[in-house]
């Protein structure tokens, strides 16, 4: 396939500020993201949930899933509560980013985007505990966004991309190599240029632009190799992007391991096999979830 | 896994589940065998402990905790338990993501390495192969993979147990609808032929790819003689070892290993704290033991 310059998309990229499908909330919702905890005002939060009802109702139907305990929560104020700030705003942000992409515009199903992105945001969060990173919470956040830059192929280039991505299940690669090698540019490429556009702080733009190559990253190294490594966990873990990548990887001899284990050293006696295990045990529940919230009804 | 214990789809045993005892039980397990119950799965692991807490007539998990923990007899109740949490474990085909692993990324290796020596013979090991579906499982995939990318190529596969009744089973390799659920019937109707009206019998076309052997695998004086082997399968066998034992086997397997070889135990299985010589790999739903070939550094691909 022709290959595209990211260049030409740029402006295309710059006006999904402005596209009428964007939620009005996404941008208070980044600044409020990236503010100290005891900073964010419940009245807030839920103000801007209560700004568009799809979001107010896909925000509760996650808060009650079997993930986070199958609670009962009937309002956002008693969601909040029984979550937590940060959780209920990075679910927020999620169930707001879903709306950029129509239902029939998806370069792949939105379930299996979704399923991976909450995959991610879990491990992420779980290792995060594991080996005492101390900002559960952010990496929760970051495994959650990662992969911004899909939603950004996705609008900037449609035809392209579903092509691009019918080479990679073809061929069994991974889908930024396929990128790379058919689109001619990654999405971390074009997620970090709408990261800096919604003005995402400098670790969560880094997340997005190096989640493929931590050693690059010249900020929150830790964080974007966490998540690099939460992210291949997914992948092969059968939360990938729904097809088989033939991969064998030697996780804890990843450059990203090496980074993270500069910072936390407690990540050298982590038991992969049980984490792996964990994963396995998560699956039917982060399935159920992300098929409850965002599967068209 | 981010709610702790799990209430989850278990109807009636709900408030059990909510026993911190089966927590410990599945730590337990874990540390003796290796064998692993995530949150989600306690309910399963909750049925198979009330069986045999009916057995040894103990009211609480706690109390069977005991058990399998503190009494004299603890070595013969893990076994019994062991065995429930196993059970029906054995048919053909049993785990698609290791033979998808072995397609897509181990054997292309292999193949890639072996066939630039010139080397065109591949060995596996069915180490505690029970009554048979493991290695006919590998044989069967193997001929049909011999079809497509390793063409010329011999396979031997080495099919080792320690019990004389299940080796006699294997060998006469008759099997019923049980071990062949999951097999299908292109595959049925070219590696077996009708035995009785219930079962099937591999034809030797099949069985002239294993070698049946009866081994021990605490036995060294043969153990030191397995070489050369491209990969093992193990599967749920070393659950039953104590630690020392583990060890002791996994040396033999790192040495009965080619460099670049694998290792594969059962899906819930794990070497953690066992052995650190071989590097966990991870593939699409399997994960692998890998033995580096030798001055390898990490980085690239295994």
């Amino acid at each position: 396939m022709k290959k595209l310059r990211l260049q030409n998309l740029i402006p295309r990229i710059k006006a999904m500020d402005a596209m009428p499908a964007v939620p009005t909330i996404v941008r208070p919702l980044v600044e409020l993201l990236q503010l100290p905890p005891d900073q964010v005002r419940v009245e807030r939060v839920v103000q801007l949930v209560s700004y568009d009802s799809t979001i107010a109702a896909h925000c509760l139907r996650m808060a009650n899933s079997p993930l986070f305990g199958r609670r009962n929560t009937e309002t956002v104020r008693s969601a909040i509560v029984a979550l937590g700030l940060k959780r209920i705003q990075a679910i927020l942000m999620g169930c707001s980013l879903n709306r950029i992409v129509p239902p029939d515009k998806w370069a792949f199903d939105a379930v299996i985007f979704w399923r991976h992105s909450l995959g991610c945001a879990l491990v992420s969060s779980r290792m995060a505990k594991l080996i005492g990173y101390p900002d559960p919470e952010k990496a929760y956040l970051a495994g959650l966004l990662h992969d911004l830059g899909i939603l950004v192929n996705t609008v900037a280039c449609l035809a392209e991309y579903r092509e691009c991505i019918h080479i990679a299940r073809e061929t069994h690669v991974a889908l930024h190599q396929s990128e790379a090698e058919n689109l001619g540019f990654t999405h971390c490429q074009s997620g970090k240029i709408l990261a800096d556009q919604w003005k995402f702080s400098a670790d969560l733009a880094a997340v997005v632009e190096y989640h493929h190559r931590p050693g690059s990253a010249p900020v929150a190294a830790p964080l974007v190799s966490l998540v690099h490594l939460s992210d291949l966990l997914c992948r092969l873990r059968d939360l990938g992007y729904g097809y088989y990548e033939a991969i064998g990887v030697d996780l804890a001899r990843e450059e990203a391991w090496a980074i993270l284990a500069q910072h936390h050293p407690t990540l050298a006696s982590m038991d992969l096999a049980r984490l792996t295990m964990d994963i396995d045990g998560a699956m039917e529940d982060i399935a159920a979830t992300v098929d409850a919230v965002f599967k068209p009804q | 896994m981010e709610t702790g214990a799990a209430t989850a789809g278990s109807g009636g045993e709900a408030e059990d589940l909510r026993d911190p005892a089966y927590l410990k039980i599945r730590d337990a397990i874990y540390q003796i065998s290796g064998i692993y119950q995530s949150d989600e799965k306690l309910y399963l692991l909750a049925s198979r402990c009330a069986r045999r807490m009916r057995a040894v007539k103990a009211n609480t998990p706690a109390e069977y905790l005991e058990h399998l923990t503190l009494r004299g007899d603890r070595g013969a109740e893990l076994r019994l338990l062991l065995n429930e949490i196993t059970i029906g474990e054995s048919y053909m085909f049993r785990s698609p993501p290791q033979l998808e692993a072995l397609r897509n990324v181990v054997l292309p290796q292999i193949l890639a390495t072996k066939g630039a020596m010139g080397l065109k013979r591949l060995h596996l090991w069915s180490a505690g192969c029970s009554t048979g579906e493991e290695p006919y499982t590998l044989a069967m995939f193997l001929l049909e993979e011999r079809e497509k990318m390793m063409a010329g190529w011999n396979i031997d596969i080495l099919a080792t147990d320690l019990n004389d009744n299940s080796l006699t089973a294997a060998e006469a390799g008759i099997y019923g609808e049980y071990a062949l659920r999951s097999t299908s019937d292109a595959l049925r109707n070219k590696y077996f032929q009708p035995y009785d009206d219930k079962r099937l019998q591999a034809t030797d076309r099949l069985k002239s790819l294993i070698r049946f052997e009866r081994v021990n695998l605490n036995d060294d004086s043969k153990m030191i003689f397995m070489k050369g082997m491209d990969v093992i399968f193990c599967c749920n066998v070393l659950i039953y070892f104590d630690l020392s034992s583990k060890r002791k086997v996994m040396q033999h397997f790192y040495s009965n290993l080619l460099p670049g070889g694998y290792l594969f135990l059962g899906h819930a299985e794990s070497l953690y704290q066992v052995d650190d010589r071989f590097h966990l790999v991870h593939f699409p739903g399997a994960i692998g033991y890998w033995k580096p070939p030798t001055g390898y550094r990490g980085g690239g691909k295994p």
